[in-house]
């Protein structure tokens, strides 16, 4: 479904939109539910490979309140679904916001501009990170290189369905 | 590409919300097809001019640049 959504103008029922993500924020929130549940099993012992000081305590966190932020994310998400298919009111406004067309294409180029401006980061990151450091230079090598991929990828999915 | 979606609203007293409703975008959508700082799609000038039940090339005015 998403997959049309992105790369077809067809315009798909809304609330079959609204249903999907209430059921993605439900997967949400037991994505950070389950994080949370790391964490507290382990009880901020986390089997870590690399571990410099503070590491162990800095993940425990990191995945608390990833796990946390999750949960919020998620409910805000099932909340907002539930209320749009409660008021078909509401729920037309939400759905000539999200499809009208100068909305869409103001998020469209906003992608492209943000995609345009950290292509250009990333190169003068290279180019000044082999100053700084190898590791360095060699991730933002590989994210380029992946970034470049990505649009060729799209650039083919695309070509075939348009 | 001008338009007249201005002045047919107008001559008819219709809201650019209502206007908005009927055809199914925003208000800034139509605020900004009236300006001229943006260009609707085939399918919105078609439901547009059929809104105002006028002929698309009625609506909208194509200037070669």
């Amino acid at each position: 479904m998403w997959m049309k959504q992105v790369f077809e103008e067809r315009s798909m029922d809304f609330e079959r939109i609204c249903k999907t993500r209430i059921r993605i924020g439900i997967g949400v929130v037991f994505l950070g539910a389950l994080a949370v549940l790391v964490v507290g099993l382990s009880q901020g012992d986390l089997p870590i490979r690399y571990l410099k000081e503070g590491t162990r305590e800095f993940i425990a966190n990191f995945y608390l309140w990833m796990g946390i932020g999750l949960m919020a994310g998620g409910l805000v998400k099932i909340a907002k679904g539930r209320r749009l298919l409660r008021n078909p009111d509401l729920k037309r406004k939400q759905e000539i916001m999200e499809t009208d067309e100068r909305n869409r294409e103001l998020g469209l180029r906003c992608w492209a501009y943000s995609g345009y401006t950290m292509f250009l980061l990333l190169y003068l990151g290279i180019l000044a990170s082999g100053f700084v450091s190898a590791t360095l230079a060699w991730v933002l090598l590989t994210v380029s290189g992946v970034y470049g991929l990505l649009l060729i990828l799209f650039r083919m999915i695309l070509q075939r369905r348009m | 590409m001008n338009n007249r979606i201005q002045e047919l609203r107008k001559e008819r007293r219709i809201r650019q919300e209502d206007l908005a409703d009927a055809v199914g975008v925003t208000r800034q959508t139509i605020i900004s097809l009236e300006n001229g700082k943006y260009n609707a799609s085939l399918q919105l000038a078609y439901r547009i001019a059929r809104f105002f039940d006028r002929q698309i090339e009625q609506v909208f005015i194509f200037e070669e640049e």
